[in-house]
């Protein structure tokens, strides 16, 4: 027997959870507000050719956590201003691993390294080919073919009759989900991979060894793209422009991928 | 049969080779760029690449007195990739001192016109006492039949006495073992001394040759040496190891040989060769070795000009440039080709005199060798250039060299190539890019904060923030695609468990039906043996009828036991005539299974037993 007045236990509980959804979603409603009147802002003060002050919008948005496409495409565009080359052009390939399909961020970026004449990384001709599709759909392609292959295998595994055809059909997918996690490692590990880095530094030399008086292997532009394989130090090993390797020092270049 | 596709296979893996190998080249290679009048050099004119080759018919060249000696033909196949060529080789007498000039010579192969690159000869007046080593055979004052010191020789051929610190200088090793001493080489020649450094040894040749009247069989091996630094060094000794097979000491005086017409002391006028089985050879180890020789190597001279780096030798240069008209800031390749003899690990590529308004990136080089030992080749040097201005032309390169024969730096420089650039500004063509990428945006509504009028200029900024916030981290490294894994993982459990809850439920019924099948069998067989009594012969046959009842009926899983006289008929849709039999026959077992008599006979009469049986056979 409950006490007349009281609150039934399981009403209680729903109570919490609804007040809890509830605050958890207008938190995060207004942080996407602030979010946004910080990137409105931040547009109105390159529009107002206050490219600086710009910047530091756009930045504390991507420090922020707050990435999307667009907003390191329009931080591109302020450090394209400044004539930061490196960086507009290290930004722009962030909008472009975040969006592959980016028409103003390819244009832009394009732009960017005629006027800095930086260097590329030449991608193999396999990546080239394995290029159509992306990590992300590479890992749900692998995903699917493996789920299905497996559920074809227990299929066969208790049938009564086992079907040639369903046996072919499951090797293929096992066939296509292997295939498909060799594409996500080539890619990963490729030119545009993980590994991918810009030169943001002026004056940047790639080395022989960790030393400013080591022979120099290739002077690099800002916005030159490169590989890092190693880090030792405030240095790092990458694979450079024109099948070239060399030491660069940390502070000169940074990671595409955040 | 595999044979025959291996065959086939083979074949058409070489015709294929054939079908795309590459277009016929020529090179031509002096063995010697330094004679004196008398002494005979060898040019070897080498056509590589498909189709017939004809070469210069004649070579004329006042001085020098040219004849062809003959032509060989090589055919490679190495990892499924074909090659062949032909070696068209000449002697070259010299006949007067002088610096010669071989001009290119124009060869026809595979519908193409070569042309070999231009050779110099330089041929000194003085005979040139070669020098050599002072183990050759000859007569002997001692009785030294057995001497294996006169079956060998070994000669160390340095073509120059001078040369400069970094020059390359061919040298020739000759070894000579007596032709029936059956030689070995244990360990190969090898150049002592200091102040040089020596290229790997190659086997060049191996032949017979008569010295002495007596025949050699006369290994030449080929290098080339570097000084490191000015002074006077002897070069070699060469030293090497060889295993041959010599006659036993025989104390028995010995007869002539037939090879020691001239009284030479033949070591081979043992008896052991005239007579190999009147006694053993035995093989003895012994050492070769050639005297040194002299070389003095003097200091390049001062005042090298800036873009010497160090070669040393007589080189051409040719340049050639791809594309000729482009905009500003495109790359133009420059290919740089130095052909000629000399230290080739020295040849740098060539710079740029004036490179105001150009960028420059680093060049590669590739070197293809004409010669055993990589004095003689062509190195050729790929250097991508970009205008950032308008230019009529491209900047003029040079690549100089010290010329030892001429004793001087030489500079080459490469002619001024002209060609178009389009655009003053920077970067025009990527401003044809940006309006096609416009409209893309514009279909995609975003809006643009501002729009430039510049067409080099990069695109508007984009107000709208994309809707969902993205992250860098590839899918497969995020927890919710591993956590996502788990629903099809489940799917797969339930799946497998429902699988097997099925097999499961399949094998009890079946070990059920077994059962009752096996159950019937025996009853069957009990009641044709007609041994039992009333009561159990209808418990029996009455059972059988149950069990073939609940068989029949198997999808349903009919209790045996549950069947009764009309579950049965209607099971087996039994006519009237034989519904009524089956009734008798349940209603006669329960009168025996409950009052344990019967009305009628205390024994069942065959045609009774018959009956019974036909109705229970024809139960299916």
């Amino acid at each position: 027997m409950h006490c007349s007045g009281s609150v039934p236990r399981f009403a209680q509980r729903s109570g919490y959870r609804v007040a809890l959804s509830s605050t958890i979603l207008g938190l995060v409603m207004a942080a996407s507000a602030f979010a946004q009147a910080d990137f409105a802002k931040a547009n109105e003060e390159f529009a107002q050719g206050h490219f600086k002050e710009a910047i530091a919008g756009y930045e504390a948005l991507v420090r922020a956590g707050q990435w999307n496409a667009n907003l390191f495409y329009d931080l591109g565009n302020a450090y394209f201003r400044t004539r930061d080359f490196g960086r507009a052009i290290l930004n722009y390939e962030r909008a472009l691993a975040l969006d592959n399909h980016h028409p103003e961020a390819t244009a832009n970026l394009q732009i960017a390294r005629d006027e800095a004449r930086a260097l590329e990384l030449q991608p193999t001709k396999l990546e080239r080919y394995l290029q159509f599709a992306s990590v992300n759909q590479c890992a749900i392609a692998a995903a699917v073919a493996f789920w299905l292959g497996i559920f074809g295998i227990v299929a066969l595994i208790f049938a009564r009759r086992r079907s040639a055809a369903l046996l072919l059909l499951s090797i293929l997918c096992l066939l296509v989900g292997g295939l498909a996690v060799w594409a996500i490692h080539t890619l990963d590990t490729g030119s545009e991979g993980r590994g991918l880095a810009i030169v943001t530094g002026n004056d940047v030399q790639a080395r022989l060894a960790t030393a400013d008086t080591a022979n120099s292997v290739l002077a690099l532009p800002p916005g030159s793209e490169i590989k890092i394989l190693s880090t030792r130090g405030d240095w790092m090993y990458a694979a450079l422009p024109n099948d070239l390797r060399g030491w660069i020092q940390t502070k000169n270049a940074e990671q595409v991928r955040l | 049969m595999l044979q025959r596709i291996l065959t086939a296979t083979f074949v058409m893996l070489a015709c294929v080779q054939f079908a795309f190998a590459d277009s016929p080249s020529v090179t031509a290679v002096l063995s010697n760029s330094e004679a004196t009048v008398g002494e005979t050099v060898e040019l070897q004119i080498k056509v590589t690449g498909p189709g017939d080759a004809r070469p210069p018919e004649e070579i004329s060249i006042d001085g020098l007195e040219i004849r062809s000696t003959g032509t060989s033909r090589q055919f490679e196949i190495h990892n499924f990739s074909t090659s062949s060529s032909v070696t068209y080789n000449y002697t070259i007498l010299p006949l007067r001192a002088g610096r010669f000039a071989i001009p290119p010579q124009t060869v026809h192969a595979g519908g193409k016109i070569l042309r070999t690159p231009e050779l110099a000869l330089n041929v000194a007046d003085a005979p040139g006492q070669r020098p050599q080593t002072t183990t050759r055979p000859g007569r002997s004052t001692q009785n030294q039949s057995t001497n294996p010191g006169d079956l060998v020789f070994a000669e160390l051929i340095v073509p120059k006495k001078t040369a400069y610190v970094g020059e390359i200088v061919p040298v020739q090793i000759r070894m000579g073992f007596d032709a029936r001493v059956h030689p070995r080489l244990t360990e190969p020649p090898d150049i002592t001394g200091q102040g040089f450094t020596a290229q790997k040894l190659q086997q060049s040749s191996q032949n017979l040759e008569t010295i002495n009247g007596r025949p050699f069989e006369v290994v030449t091996f080929k290098t080339a040496i570097a000084a490191a630094r000015a002074g006077k060094f002897e070069i070699g000794p060469l030293k090497a190891t060889a295993q041959v097979v010599v006659p036993r000491r025989r104390n028995a005086p010995r007869s002539r040989s037939p090879f020691d017409l001239f009284d030479l002391d033949d070591p081979f006028s043992d008896p052991f060769f005239s007579n190999p089985f009147a006694g053993f050879g035995e093989r003895r180890d012994i050492q070769i070795s050639s005297d040194p020789v002299a070389l003095e190597v003097k200091p390049l001279p001062p005042n090298a000009p800036p873009s010497f780096s160090g070669a040393i030798g007589s080189f051409t240069m040719a340049t050639d440039a791809k594309p000729k008209s482009v905009q500003v800031g495109d790359p133009i390749t420059v290919t740089t080709t130095i052909s000629g003899r000399g230290n080739f690990d020295r040849v740098n590529a060539p710079l740029l005199e004036d490179d105001r308004g150009w960028h420059k990136y680093p060049p590669s080089s590739k070197f293809k060798q004409d010669d055993e030992v990589g004095i003689s080749g062509t190195k050729t040097f790929e250097m991508v250039v970009s205008p950032n201005e308008n230019k009529q032309s491209l900047p003029v390169l040079a690549f100089s060299y010290f010329d030892p024969a001429k004793e001087q730096y030489v500079t080459l420089h490469s002619e001024a190539m002209a060609i178009t650039v389009q655009g003053g500004g920077p970067a025009p063509a990527v401003a044809a890019q940006a309006p096609s990428s416009a409209p893309a945006a514009a279909a995609r509504g975003r809006p643009a904060v501002s729009s430039s009028t510049n067409p080099q200029d990069i695109l508007y900024q984009l107000t709208e923030p994309s809707r969902a916030v993205a992250s860098f981290e590839p899918l497969y490294t995020r927890r919710a695609f591993w956590v996502a894994q788990s629903l099809p993982l489940a799917a797969l459990f339930v799946f497998a468990g429902w699988k097997i809850r099925r097999r499961r439920l399949d094998d009890r019924e079946a070990r059920r039906i077994g059962a009752l099948q096996h159950e019937a069998a025996e009853l069957m067989h009990k009641l044709r043996r007609d041994e039992a009594s009333p009561q159990e012969y209808y418990a029996e046959a009455s059972r059988v009828v149950r069990l073939k009842a609940a068989l029949a009926s198997r999808n349903r899983a009919v209790d045996p036991n549950a069947v009764d006289a009309e579950t049965a008929a209607e099971t087996f849709k039994l006519d009237t005539d034989s519904c009524d039999r089956l009734r008798r026959l349940f209603e006669q077992n329960d009168e025996w299974q409950y009052s344990g008599t019967h009305n009628g006979p205390g024994k069942i009469s065959p045609e009774n037993r018959r009956d019974v049986l036909e109705l229970i056979e024809n139960l299916k």
